[in-house]
């Protein structure tokens, strides 16, 4: 696998902004792209970004994005020799990538064998504790139904969680000794249907807990560069909304600290390409491990923004066999950088997922900005994927400027039709505990809770502006002669409107 | 503008003086709404009598309606008070993937009775008052699109 491969055409097997982004990266390189698409997503930003596309199945995503034969007909069908995977979907599936592998195709990204070693976190927590790497106290073994394990040297709270887990699912918080059976019982339900595979451990709670993680990138050659680390302590559901670099809560110490656990952790297996290590960082500055992700993260940018690198570009070079040089291996970091997700979800409503057709998107510009989106006006969503549209980041000189900025690209950016958490970003960006940096994984269920309610000025301006609207609106077109009384209303209106 | 009643979700708002309303883009809803002191860029989207205006990232559901159709309303909503059957719908597209409560079935007030999964996430829907299912309209496993009919309630 050491002989250098020419990639000449990657087949992209994903969706929305990271297809997008990938094509972007294999553009620049001068390697042609291959975009898959399910029904629903003919018309999808995606699919125009590629120098060409290929139809896998129906809107179902476990018939088309999930379909290993359909992914591999199509690279065969394009003549990729590369696959990509990006993040989600089959991106961590350790089959998908033997698969790939086993059709003479490049897989870019971590090998298969790492992708296993490391896919079922109580395996992964196992080997790092004898690499020397802290974990969260708790049991090392997977508990069954009706397991009544002694709790006590662990400490309560503690934290059901699904050994093959991701996205906050098959989690559940104990915080008494006799909620453990039902709380058992409904993770390992919940792991079962999410994961096919209902394997729970049990961590003690840490709280108050910050989220961060070290961005690693490994070539053939057995090279590690280390990326800096990533702070995405503002989550909902146990998944992330917003990412910084560097940690307002990483002092040098800290840093030396986690860079040496994430060493360690690529050190218990055959590691190359990219992939993150994800840490708990408590109120003492102790760091304990949580899990590795074998793949790229949806917050890579902000990584890229502080060291100037492309990381989806080295990907794909370490997949071709190149060296890691020096300005990789020893990346200088500048500035800060953030990120937050422009999701379709209502913060309002428990941030819940929104369906619907987007009918206006205005995206930030100006220093310093960038987005990654797939997104448009007339676009529909559908709830089969997942409802991130957009990732909106920014970079400064320093953390202060850096809030400045967010602030003014958060007021350039307009979204209509559907509901987004573009508000809650608004509202974070001027919370005292995020301008400070000093918050940490309660934020949202804290401080934001359902949201602040609807102010009498902001509801009265909103009247404003719908009726102002209306009686511009141009009159829907009568299948019969009107009655005079009906309209008199939407005439006086609309000459009031006018006069004004 | 009188003739207009103009509610943000179910409260009647009088509409207040000095706004000024300035469109971006026409066709995008865009415009900036501003008055001495403040301005907002604003998204409108709808269209008739339901519209929504964007501000602040925050989507606000605003009823436009003119007298005529305010009566309407009105006795819509009576008529619903009135113990009159109610159509439970999907507030979301998504997959049936279990239903609460069998057909003759008596409920409770925010009993959930169908639970859909859109976007990986499990959303109930639950009863808006108590009362019996007279009609179960869809079964698990069924793909519903917003507004599709899911039971009845007596």
């Amino acid at each position: 696998m050491s002989v250098r491969k020419d990639i000449r055409k990657v087949l992209v097997a994903n969706r929305g902004e990271i297809a997008i982004r990938v094509m972007r990266a294999c553009r620049e390189l001068g390697i042609r792209s291959v975009a898959v698409y399910s029904e629903a997503d003919a018309d999808a930003p995606h699919v125009e970004s590629a120098d060409e596309a290929q139809h896998i199945g129906p809107r179902s995503a476990t018939e088309s994005y999930l379909s290993i034969p359909n992914l591999l007909e199509a690279a065969r069908a394009s003549g990729a020799d590369a696959v990509h995977p990006g993040y989600g979907f089959l991106s961590e599936n350790a089959g998908f990538a033997e698969a790939v592998e086993a059709a003479g195709l490049t897989w870019i990204g971590p090998p298969p064998a790492t992708q296993r070693a490391l896919g079922n976190k109580l395996a992964a927590r196992r080997a790092v504790v004898e690499a020397g790497v802290p974990v969260v106290p708790g049991l090392m073994v997977p508990l069954q139904d009706g397991d009544a394990p002694d709790l006590s040297h662990i400490g309560l709270p503690a934290m059901l969680k699904a050994a093959a887990g991701g996205g906050g699912r098959g989690m559940r918080r104990i915080d008494a000794a006799e909620e453990l059976p039902a709380a058992l019982a409904a993770a390992r339900r919940e792991a079962l249907s999410a994961f096919a595979d209902g394997t729970v451990y049990v961590e003690r709670l840490v709280s108050p807990a910050r989220h961060v993680e070290v961005q690693l990138l490994g070539d053939r050659h057995g090279n590690l560069a280390i990326l800096g680390e990533r702070d995405c302590s503002v989550q909902r559901r146990h998944q992330k909304l917003v990412e910084e670099s560097p940690s307002p809560a990483v002092t040098p110490a800290i840093r030396e600290a986690l860079y040496d656990s994430a060493r360690r952790v690529a050190g218990t297996v055959d590691f190359h390409n990219a992939a993150t290590a994800e840490f708990l960082l408590d109120a003492e500055g102790n760091h304990y491990f949580l899990e590795m992700n074998t793949r790229l993260q949806v917050e890579h940018g902000v990584t890229e923004l502080v060291t100037g690198l492309d990381l989806v570009a080295w990907q794909i070079r370490i997949a071709q066999g190149e060296r890691l040089p020096a300005e990789v291996l020893e990346p200088a970091l500048r500035g800060n950088a953030v990120e937050v997700r422009l999701y379709a979800e209502d913060p309002w409503d428990g941030f819940r997922p929104q369906a619907g057709r987007v009918t206006a998107w205005r995206a930030p510009a100006g220093p310093g900005v960038r987005i990654d989106a797939a997104v448009r006006p007339g676009m529909e969503l559908v709830p089969d994927y997942d409802p991130l549209l957009a990732k909106l980041m920014v970079h400064a000189a320093d953390r202060p400027a850096m809030v400045a900025r967010l602030r003014r690209a958060l007021d350039e950016t307009q979204i209509g039709g559907v509901q987004t958490d573009l508000g809650f970003h608004r509202w974070l960006a001027e919370q005292p505990s995020f301008v400070s940096g000093a918050y940490d994984t309660g934020l949202v269920a804290v401080a934001w809770g359902d949201g602040p309610p609807l102010s009498e000025d902001l509801a009265a301006a909103a009247a404003t502006a719908a009726a102002e609207a209306r009686a511009a609106a141009p009159a829907p077109r009568p299948t019969a002669p009107a009655a005079a009384g009906a309209s008199a209303w939407a005439v006086t209106a609309r000459s009031e409107a006018l006069r004004r | 503008m009188t003739a207009y009643r103009v509610a943000v979700g179910e409260r009647e708002v009088a509409l207040p003086a000095g706004w000024e309303l300035t469109w971006l883009d026409r066709e995008a809803g865009i415009a900036r709404l501003a008055r001495s002191d403040e301005a907002h860029v604003v998204v409108v989207d709808g269209s008739g009598t339901d519209w929504h205006v964007t501000i602040g990232g925050r989507r606000i559901p605003v009823s436009v309606r003119t007298h005529r159709e305010q009566l309407l309303a009105e006795a819509e909503v009576a008529a619903r008070q009135h113990g009159g059957p109610i159509d439970v719908r999907a507030s979301l597209p998504g997959l049936v993937v279990a239903l609460g409560a069998a057909e003759g079935e008596e409920v409770e007030e925010g009993q959930p009775l169908v639970t859909i999964e859109a976007m990986k996430m499990q959303n109930e829907v639950r009863a808006p008052h108590a009362g019996r299912v007279a009609h179960v309209a869809v079964a698990a496993g069924q793909t519903v699109a917003t507004g599709a009919l899911l039971l009845r309630l007596e």
